[in-house]
């Protein structure tokens, strides 16, 4: 057997089961058995890339984020109270306040007034009517580009994705807030616009927290 | 970017991480997860991550393609886990998902999944024939780091097959069933691919050694 047929059968006795031919050959020609011997080293090396790398953590931000938008987070996590968002301990430092105060205003309190039959069901922060909403976008860009300037000091790699995730969520805000405008009385479409005001403060929560670390 | 396995917040830290750490809280973590509870998956994606993750980077070569199929090989499975009846391990269940995301996503692009027919591989990309003449006594001296690096310049086809194969581990029947190719081409592809490794990490070395 010469070295040019025992190359053309290599790729299926590569698994180690050869003929008596093959195994002839590779005893006796020792280019060939280095050839042999070098792909099996790539080969076995090559396990070991399996699971070394690890994700930026903006992959789980953004997948978290996709599953509360589409309802399939339906639990708060452990801990965290149904609708009103509380602060870590940690965050009690001077410099978060202004932080805390922004993402209460721009949270809000969820009120609900039902104009039929006068329940109190308002979709908007505190004190804002439903014809103030409009006005809501200024202070929320400015809220978002403070929130953003401070992910940007204490972490500026993940800036970007804030961004990107106010970006969607204002959005899905805007959505919400169309449909309420067009349905004052749907309450569904209130509900949908309590629930994008908490994806918009569970960014914040999340911007910050993370930010942190 | 620094390694984080858990969520940021202090009274979840202990939970998501007890989930982690049993083999049988994995069940939990999936029956969890099908109720919606956030925690639950993201302890499983924090148990799969890494898989996932290297699976993408070695068969695109490109860490923001790598990181945005990671995501949507996630998202689908957790659209899906209300379906898992656990007939099989959730691992190879996701890794299945996450190989046919990368494989849609190069066939979108119209880049070669495996090359079918060998005459259309340039002569660059084929491994030059070498009638054993050279020895290179690699075994025992190849590192990651060069291996990585030689495995990114492979052609996307030899890179497929390599990285299914003898990174990932799925068998020659596996991968013709996933790629649409036949177990010999498989089997051709992969020796093909190397062979091509060989003569990087030899080009390689002799780089290194002409270095001052």
């Amino acid at each position: 057997m010469t070295c040019t047929e025992f190359e053309q059968v290599l790729p299926d006795i590569t698994g180690g089961d050869r003929e008596f031919e093959q195994e002839q050959h590779l005893r006796s020609c020792s280019a060939c058995r280095s050839l042999v011997s070098d792909l099996k080293a790539i080969s076995q090396q090559a396990r070991s890339l399996q699971a070394c790398e690890e994700p930026s953590p903006r992959v789980w931000n953004s997948i978290e984020i996709a599953l509360r938008q589409e309802g399939l987070i339906r639990q708060p996590s452990r801990g965290e109270p149904a609708k009103v968002h509380s602060f870590p301990s940690r965050w009690r430092s001077a410099w978060l306040l202004p932080v805390a105060a922004i993402l209460l205003v721009t949270a809000g309190i969820v009120q609900y007034k039902h104009a039929a039959n006068q329940n109190v069901v308002q979709v908007a922060p505190a004190a804002a009517s439903r014809t103030q909403l409009a006005s809501l976008p200024t202070e929320e860009t400015m809220a978002d580009q403070q929130l953003l300037q401070s992910v940007a000091q204490r972490a500026p790699a993940m800036r970007d994705v804030y961004e990107a995730n106010l970006r969607d969520v204002n959005s899905y805000i805007r959505d919400a807030q169309e449909s309420v405008k067009n349905n004052p009385n749907d309450e569904e479409a209130q509900q949908s616009l309590a629930y994008a005001y908490e994806q918009r403060a569970m960014v914040y929560e999340m911007a910050v927290d993370r930010s942190l670390e | 970017m620094p390694h984080q396995t858990e969520c940021g917040r202090k009274g979840d830290l202990t939970d998501a991480r007890k989930l982690k750490s049993d083999k049988l809280s994995e069940a939990d973590a999936i029956e969890r997860a099908k109720l919606g509870d956030p925690l639950a998956f993201e302890a499983l994606y924090d148990l799969h991550k890494r898989r996932v993750y290297s699976l993408c980077l070695r068969m695109t070569a490109n860490t923001a393609a790598a990181e945005d199929l990671t995501q949507e090989a996630f998202l689908q499975l957790f659209r899906k886990i209300g379906t898992f009846r656990g007939e099989s391990a959730f691992s190879t269940w996701l890794h299945r998902m996450a190989v046919n995301v990368v494989l849609m996503q190069l066939r979108k692009k119209n880049l070669p999944v495996v090359p079918i027919d060998e005459s259309l591989e340039t002569e660059e990309d084929a491994p030059k024939k070498e009638l054993g003449g050279l020895d290179l006594n690699l075994a025992g001296s190849i590192d990651r780091l060069q291996l990585r690096r030689v495995i990114e310049a492979l052609p996307p086809g030899y890179r497929t097959i390599f990285v299914l194969h003898d990174v990932e581990g799925y068998e020659h029947n596996e991968i013709a069933d996933m790629v649409g190719c036949s177990i010999g081409n498989s089997k051709s592809q992969l020796h093909k691919a190397r062979m091509k490794l060989r003569e990087l990490l030899k080009t390689s070395r002799a780089e290194k050694a002409a270095k001052p």
